[in-house]
């Protein structure tokens, strides 16, 4: 079995004379967690964006455990084991949690479009064996008391622990997290480095944007820096910080200062 | 929830099973119709109000359902009975190959496209294609229903047909609240790129809510042509469309929201006939009433159906 390794090699997207991702290439180990960091607009959430398949990048190859995904619709692509969380939360606002994860459960379903119209003992079997492990989810991230709530009634930060307990329902082997920690206070941002460890802990690989520096400092194995769609940096996190182009891409240069 | 599994459910149907022997043969018209409509709205309701895509062109396979009836029984003779798998079939494979290049546009776009397919169905109606439609006539003179050789011509016979559809519209419902493919229709309503990047075709679930749309509705006009002994151009009209739309609208995408709709929009108008010029008045006011005090109908739909396992004690909502 290939490994689990994404690799982007060369990526670019442009929006007309814009371009938002620029020759962006790295590559994301088996067991990482990896962070994608920059400042405002660097095109991070585009890179989200192409490799799920919500775009597809005009040029450049994302291969994810030796297969070219580019190019995939989002569903094929969930399909082979890479799901993603939204950075403004896209839930189904006016379903409840549960009905929200069991979402997630949709591709791992055996049950065909006519089980609609008619179900047989096999896919009411299966639409038990998928409520189960939705109660697996609603125990991992604490929601069970949640279960029956519609989701838009939910505080934003129980939003985002349902939004990864969908992604976590698919079982994914890679989860990518659109700034997790963003409108959480300090201890919900704890709770959440506590629970992307123990995602880490299941297997799966975690690729992330986060602005919380803090956080991404102590939670990741290795950083890429992007800024306006480049790469300007890869590293540990203490390469990263030492590296004077980064410095300078988020407090700006001296030059300029000086100007 | 319960309440309405336990007690209203099958009050609902003990008192339609009876409602029959206390109407006059007008009034039992009128119920007749009730149940075929009702049929048709809950059609509709998979597509508008599961799904949330603008179909206003369902009169479109509803009169289709009732065409291959008709042709099939007249022309070549088939029982009425016989004809029903056809005219569940042809209008469900209808569906799914227009809407195979259309479901991807958005809201108002689809809404245009579906105006314009119901229109060009009933010109090809009323212009006798292939000569089989009886042009802007119709066709006439359709048996009536027959079980085993008995001939049932009585009005009863056709209104308990009728519940029987119903009942097996409202079973295929449940069914369908109870599985991924209804689900995946909620999702993709409720946020489609979500749906999408949570694994789910939304294309494939579009084509489908279409067609399985358009086979209800078929199997309801069945029904329809056999009341009447007769089909024409003009009950499947535009028109008729925006009347489906709107009892889905103001009943809310629910089985007794639908139902309630179709109360409110067709036997309400029937009971307020003598008020002729007035009943259109009355109907559109309370239509903006209702989209202003209950935007999302008089009895929405409701979610958090899960299994009773997953609910912890205290649990909020539902």
């Amino acid at each position: 079995m290939a490994r689990n390794e994404l690799i982007l090699k060369n990526v670019t997207k442009r929006f007309g004379g814009l371009t938002a991702v620029d020759d962006l290439s790295f590559k994301v180990e088996d067991g990482q967690i990896y962070g994608i960091i920059g400042p405002n607009g660097a095109g991070k959430t585009t890179v989200f964006n192409c490799i799920t398949g919500i775009y597809k990048s005009e040029e450049g190859s994302v291969n994810w455990r030796g297969e070219e995904i580019r190019g995939m619709t989002p569903y094929q692509i969930v399909d082979r084991g890479i799901v993603r969380t939204f950075q403004t939360i896209r839930l189904f606002g006016q379903m409840s949690v549960a009905e929200n994860i069991m979402s997630g459960r949709h591709i791992k379903s055996a049950q065909k479009w006519w089980h609609g119209i008619v179900p047989t003992p096999g896919s009411l079997r299966d639409e038990k064996e998928n409520w189960l492990k939705v109660q697996e989810q609603l125990e991992f991230f604490n929601l069970g008391e949640f279960a029956a709530t519609p989701t838009n009634s939910l505080p934003y930060g129980i939003q985002r622990r349902v939004e990864m307990a969908r992604a976590m329902a698919v079982e994914p082997t890679l989860l990518i997290l659109d700034e997790p920690a963003a409108g959480l206070n300090d201890k919900e941002t704890l709770g959440l480095v506590e629970t992307i460890y123990k995602i880490r802990e299941k297997g799966v690989t975690v690729l992330l944007i986060e602005h919380d520096m803090d956080m991404v400092m102590e939670i990741t194995d290795y950083l890429t820096v992007i800024n306006f769609g480049k790469k300007i940096a890869e590293g540990t996190p203490a390469e990263v910080q030492a590296n004077p182009a980064v410095i300078e891409a988020y407090l700006g240069s001296e030059d300029e200062d000086d100007e | 929830m319960n309440n309405y599994q336990r007690i209203v459910f099958p009050l609902f149907v003990v008192v339609m099973a009876v409602l029959p022997t206390l109407l006059n043969p007008r009034w039992q018209a009128v119920a007749i119709t009730f149940l075929i409509f009702s049929v048709v709205a809950l059609s509709q309701d998979i597509v508008l109000g599961k799904a949330g895509m603008f179909n206003m062109g369902q009169a479109l396979f509803f009169g289709m359902g009732a065409y291959i009836t008709a042709i099939l029984n007249y022309k070549f003779g088939w029982p009425i009975l016989a004809t029903i798998p056809l005219a569940i079939l042809l209008p469900a494979l209808f569906g799914i190959i227009l809407a195979g290049p259309i479901v991807h546009l958005r809201g108002d776009y689809l809404l245009v496209v579906t105006i314009g397919f119901n229109i060009v169905f009933v010109q090809v109606l009323q212009n006798n294609l292939g000569g089989v439609t009886g042009g802007p006539n119709g066709i006439f003179g359709l048996d009536s229903l027959s079980l085993f050789g008995a001939k049932l011509t009585s009005q009863l016979a056709v209104y308990y047909f009728a519940f029987a559809v119903l009942l097996l519209t409202l079973w295929v419902m449940r069914n369908l609240e109870k599985s991924k493919a209804g689900r995946a229709l909620h999702y993709l309503r409720e946020d489609q790129l979500a749906a999408e990047s949570i694994g789910i075709n939304t294309r494939i679930y579009k084509v489908f809510a279409f067609g399985l749309g358009a086979g209800i509705s078929g199997l309801a006009v069945t029904v329809y042509a056999t009341q009447y002994a007769a089909v024409s151009p003009e009950a499947f009209e535009f028109i008729v469309s925006v009347l489906f739309f709107s009892i889905v609208l103001v009943g809310g995408s629910s089985i007794p929201g639908v139902m309630l709709g179709v109360f409110v929009m067709f036997v309400v108008p029937e009971i307020f006939r003598e008020f002729a010029t007035w009943r259109y008045f009355v109907f559109g006011f309370a239509m903006i009433l209702a989209m202003i005090l209950r935007p999302r109908g008089i009895w929405p739909a409701t979610f958090g159906k899960i299994p009773k396992y997953l609910i912890k004690g205290g649990s909020h909502g539902a």
